[in-house]
């Protein structure tokens, strides 16, 4: 009994500090930030609600809806807060691509302000109630504080969309058999209202809605989903959609073509408004905005983990999903909303940080705080040293000694120097400083706790004669210089894409290829490692030379062709280009260049399936498809995934091919980190930041060869004897 | 797979082949037409799947100046010095070592072996700051000797890890049989384990050569005069000089390409096997 009191007392208190923290920070954002853009826009609907509410014109609501693309309901909270406040005159209109007015009264900003920043402790108070860790990292999350402490709409929206969601889950809990509850109870009706409020403050939050009812059809399995959640789901929704309807009394007049001009505003926002089409996002930039920390006003936001957080949240993802699936949905339908919605405003990824943070939570505990327990519980069994004979040590020494030394020099001291180069401002204007041994000294001052670090973010950071220390901050901070957040995540889509996409054309050939019916094996064969016998820049050559808008064949096919159909489309599109083109040239590329690798060793892999195996299922009447689901792919599996590291490792660090393209390929993050440092070295002379980014590189390299040990164990004792 | 499949899947399987290996040809194919076409000089009008007018003058033109001041003949003979100087660099540095990691148990093997493996992965980027600053620092820039250095220090891990495997495919009864007959370490090495494992070497040795043959964009940090340069950084020159003599590249590609593909497609299977570099416990 005592220990109940005991963990209640302790999870009163971790949400109270987290409440404090989110409220603090948030805190100093609202005075700390400059007015952004949109502020000015809302406050003054603000205005204009507060000023209705004064001369009591009740009916004005319905006809009032500044902004009207964004239903009114937070627009109508702000107003109510600054209703306290002496009247003041209109805030003058801009245009949306103005920037944001900074005059703005500085009373009734800082109430709007407020409201924003209540909402989203709020939000950061009700997570930590579910999970206190999880409600720290979201009050830290200094993309959700800048949003939630400004007069933006996000954070109402934010808000009551967890509460949607908590409320729903508390609903699925309460009925331990879900499928066979009927009727609808007092949470369920609490995720309707709340959803209702979500839909009355902006549109976009309703992924959660989404996700919920997924969850739902999920759960109701599949033969009787209609008739048993279909009925819930549809009051549930009814309720909601009462709710909005209330909420939004803009709607009133007119609900169907009201409704109707705010939908299709966004859509013709997305696609036609100039500031989108100039900002030039690629679909993937979302990622981008969840890969840093808020790139202005810096030192408003205390803390810069959000990166962290997302790295967290990948790790954390699964065991979010087994423990409470619908969070796992939630970010995946929010993700998947967000990569193919053309507007990419970083606040729009204020849907999805309450799961992003839920699955840090769970990604620290499976990364650190279960590692320390284990560590601990086994603490007292001693590990078992292999016997080392002294005689064959001492034996080897002369043996090993040649190498050693060479790789020592060329390699390991390398190496070295790179950790201690990341470690200052060295660069092309102190060269003769640091050759001459400036690297090392300041290194060793610095160290040694004779200097002081300088900041990678000052302004004498590289910019004297001689080297200056600068400590570890730089490889911590690498991902914040300009373009950071980008070229992280397109290394990371870039891996996984490039592989993923050679690894279903190569394992897909060595199937065809192992088919009865093909002949002329090694024929096909022959052609298809072309590209893998083909050094690697002359192929990219190559793909430079087919892609050229001018002269390229793709080109030159759509000029003869009379320009029509689908080539006209092809050269439209090179001559358009744009970040997400370009990716998908160089994954064609890359493509070519590396499938044949995969698909010799999955043939050579496939040839050490037994045929008996095959015979044997096809007795028990396997067939076709269920034949590769059953018997090739889980055999297949342990063998190909080593390739598959090695080749990701390979793409990791594919350098020659951005190498090549880069003439035509010049959108900010485009490269590996290899082709990235080699510029930033070559053509910004910024040797410190180029060996901060090969650190990182050594770093990744050593974990991914982790996972190729683990697995190349699964495969132990297998030859390719192809 | 076993059972009898229709003409229907027949043909689709056909059509996926066929498609597979137009996407795979076609580029090549557009860089050799490029090669052989003297009727465009790279810069066609109208789309053309073979030359209009066929010629060798491209291959000649090169042949005299493959770059700036230098025939394809130079070139090619700064390319196999460098890159023949790092494979045996590489292999006989390397080779004692790789021998104690296939046959000694010594302190920090396990480490050693997953260095090496790491070695093997990094990207040369990662090396090629410091050694551009060794080299200043020496005063070896632009001559063979660094460009040398510098190729053997990419190929060099991945070197040792083939040849390890190398020794370690030798049977360890042969070595028994020779310790008893009073051999000592050395010669047994020298006697037994080489002669075995030279063919396995020598796949190792040819791969670190093609470490560097086909190296074009790093050696430019290495050398500034342009009589020191190799093939394959002729090509590099001429793409980043942006005048883009499309001719003159496809040229040169074709002709530094043909012997890669060859020794490729002769030893596949031993490049395949060292490729997906075994495990690393054996």
């Amino acid at each position: 009994m005592k220990n109940k009191y005991v963990r209640i007392t302790i999870l009163l208190l971790a949400i109270l500090m987290v409440g404090v923290i989110a409220g603090g920070l948030r805190l100093r954002a609202i005075e700390q930030l400059p007015v952004d853009y949109d502020e000015d826009d809302y406050l003054k609907a603000a205005q204009q609600y507060a000023g209705l509410m004064r001369t009591g014109d009740w009916k004005g609501f319905t006809e009032t809806n500044y902004r009207p693309e964004h239903p009114p309901l937070a627009k109508i909270i702000f107003g109510i807060s600054i209703l306290p406040l002496p009247e003041k005159p209109l805030i003058p209109d801009r245009p949306t691509t103005a920037s944001p007015d900074q005059n703005l009264p500085q009373d009734q900003l800082y109430n709007a302000r407020l409201v924003s920043g209540v909402l989203g402790m709020l939000e950061s108070g009700l997570l930590a109630i579910v999970n206190p860790l999880a409600g720290l990292f979201l009050a830290v999350h200094s993309f959700t504080i800048k949003y939630s402490s400004q007069v933006m709409l996000e954070a109402l929206p934010a808000f009551t969309s967890l509460v949607t969601i908590l409320g729903y889950i508390q609903y699925k809990h309460k009925n331990h058999d879900p499928s066979k509850s009927r009727g609808i109870n007092g949470w369920l009706v609490i995720s309707a209202v709340f959803l209702g409020f979500t839909a009355a403050s902006k549109y976009l939050y309703c992924v959660v809605g989404v996700a919920i009812i997924i969850d739902w059809l999920l759960i109701t399995g599949k033969e009787s989903w209609w008739r048993r959640a279909l009925p819930q789901i549809l009051l549930w929704s009814g309720i909601a959609l009462v709710v909005f309807f209330l909420a939004d009394p803009y709607l009133w007049p007119a609900p169907i073509v009201r409704l109707k001009e705010s939908i299709l505003f966004h859509a013709s926002y997305a696609t036609g408004a100039q500031e989108v089409q100039s900002a030039q996002f690629p679909i993937w930039q979302p990622l981008v905005w969840l890969a840093q920390s808020v790139p202005w006003n810096r030192e408003v936001f205390i803390l810069g983990i959000d990166l962290l957080i997302s790295i967290l949240g990948i790790v954390g993802f699964s065991r979010m999903w087994v423990k409470e699936r619908v969070y796992g949905l939630w970010l995946g339908v929010a993700i998947f909303f967000l990569l193919i919605w053309p507007t990419k405003w970083p606040q729009y990824i204020l849907i999805l940080t309450v799961p992003v943070s839920y699955a840090a939570a769970e990604g620290f505990g499976r990364l650190v705080v279960e590692p320390v327990k284990s560590a601990w519980r086994n603490r007292k069994v001693k590990r078992e040293r292999p016997h080392l004979s002294v005689r064959e040590s001492i034996l080897s020494a002369p043996w090993l000694l040649p190498g050693i030394i060479t790789m020592g020099v060329l390699i390991l001291f390398p190496l070295i120097y790179q950790l201690a180069m990341a470690m200052t401002d060295f660069s092309g204007l102190s060269i003769r400083d640091g050759i001459q041994g400036g690297i090392w000294r300041e290194v060793w001052l610095g160290i040694s706790g004779q200097v002081k670090a300088i900041s990678p973010f000052s302004p004498e950071f590289g910019s004297s004669t001689t080297v200056n220390y600068a400590g570890p901050s730089l490889i911590k901070d690498i991902f914040s210089y300009g373009d950071g957040g980008a070229f992280l995540v397109f290394e990371v889509i870039w891996t996984v894409l490039s592989v993923g996409l050679q690894a279903i054309f190569g394992i897909g050939l060595a199937l065809l290829l192992n088919r009865r019916e093909v002949r002329w094996v090694n024929f096909w064969r022959t052609i298809f490692v072309l590209p893998w016998a083909i050094p690697e820049f002359v192929g990219a050559l190559f793909w430079l030379r087919t892609f050229d808008p001018k002269v390229g064949w793709v080109a030159q096919a759509a000029g003869t062709a009379g320009g029509g159909g689908g080539a006209m489309m092809v050269s439209n599109l090179l001559h358009a280009g744009g970040p997400n083109l370009a990716l998908l040239l160089l994954l064609i590329a890359a493509t070519w260049i590396g499938f044949p690798f995969i698909m010799l060793a999955a043939s050579a892999s496939l040839k050490l399936i037994p045929y008996e195996v095959y015979d044997a299922a096809a007795i028990d009447g396997a067939a076709g498809w269920s034949m590769f689901k059953l018997i090739t792919w889980p055999l297949l599996l342990p063998l190909v995934v080593p390739v598959l590291i090695i080749r990701a490792i390979f793409a990791f660090n594919q350098f020659y091919l951005f190498f090549v393209f880069a003439p035509i390929i010049n959108y900010s993050g485009f490269g590996t980190f290899a082709y990235i440092s080699y510029s930033v070295f070559r053509y910004d002379n910024s040797y410190s930041i180029s060996a901060g980014i090969n650190v990182i590189t050594i770093v990744v390299l050593i974990f991914l060869l982790m996972l190729f040990n683990r697995w190349g164990k699964a495969g132990e004792g297998v030859t390719y004897a192809a | 797979m076993q059972h009898k499949s229709s003409l229907f899947q027949k043909m689709l399987t056909y059509l996926a082949l066929v498609l597979v290996a137009l996407f795979v040809l076609f580029p090549i194919w557009e860089m050799a037409y490029l090669a052989f076409d003297g009727g465009i000089y790279g810069t066609p009008t109208s789309f053309r799947l073979f030359p209009i007018k066929p010629t060798l003058s491209i291959f000649a033109d090169m042949w005299k100046q493959a770059g700036q001041n230098i025939s394809f003949l130079l070139a090619l003979r700064n390319s196999v010095i460098v890159s023949l100087g790092a494979a045996l660099l590489s292999v006989i540095l390397g080779a004692s070592m790789a021998y104690a990691f296939a046959r000694f148990r010594f302190p920090g093997r396990q480490a050693g072996l997953f260095g090496l493996l790491g070695g093997t992965l990094l990207p040369p980027v990662a090396l090629m700051t410091p050694l551009f600053l060794l080299a200043r620092t020496l005063n070896i820039q632009s001559t063979l000797l660094a460009l040398t250095i510098v190729y053997t220090s990419f190929a060099m891990p991945f070197a040792v890890w083939n040849m390890r495997a190398a020794f370690q495919a030798v049977p360890k009864e042969l070595e028994e049989a020779a310790f008893l007959d009073g051999a000592g370490n050395l010669k047994t090495f020298w006697y037994v384990d080489l002669p075995l494992a030279l063919p396995a070497i020598g796949i190792a040795a040819i791969f670190a050569f093609l470490i560097g043959y086909s190296e074009f964009a790093l050696g430019w940090m290495f050398v500034t005069r342009s009589s020191e340069v190799t093939l394959a950084m002729t090509l590099s020159n001429i793409l980043i000089q942006g005048s883009k003599q499309w001719s003159m590249m496809a040229a040169i590609s074709v002709l530094m390409s043909i012997p890669v593909v060859v020794v490729f497609i002769v030893l596949q299977r031993a490049f395949l096997q060292r490729m997906l570099l075994g495990n690393l416990k054996a």
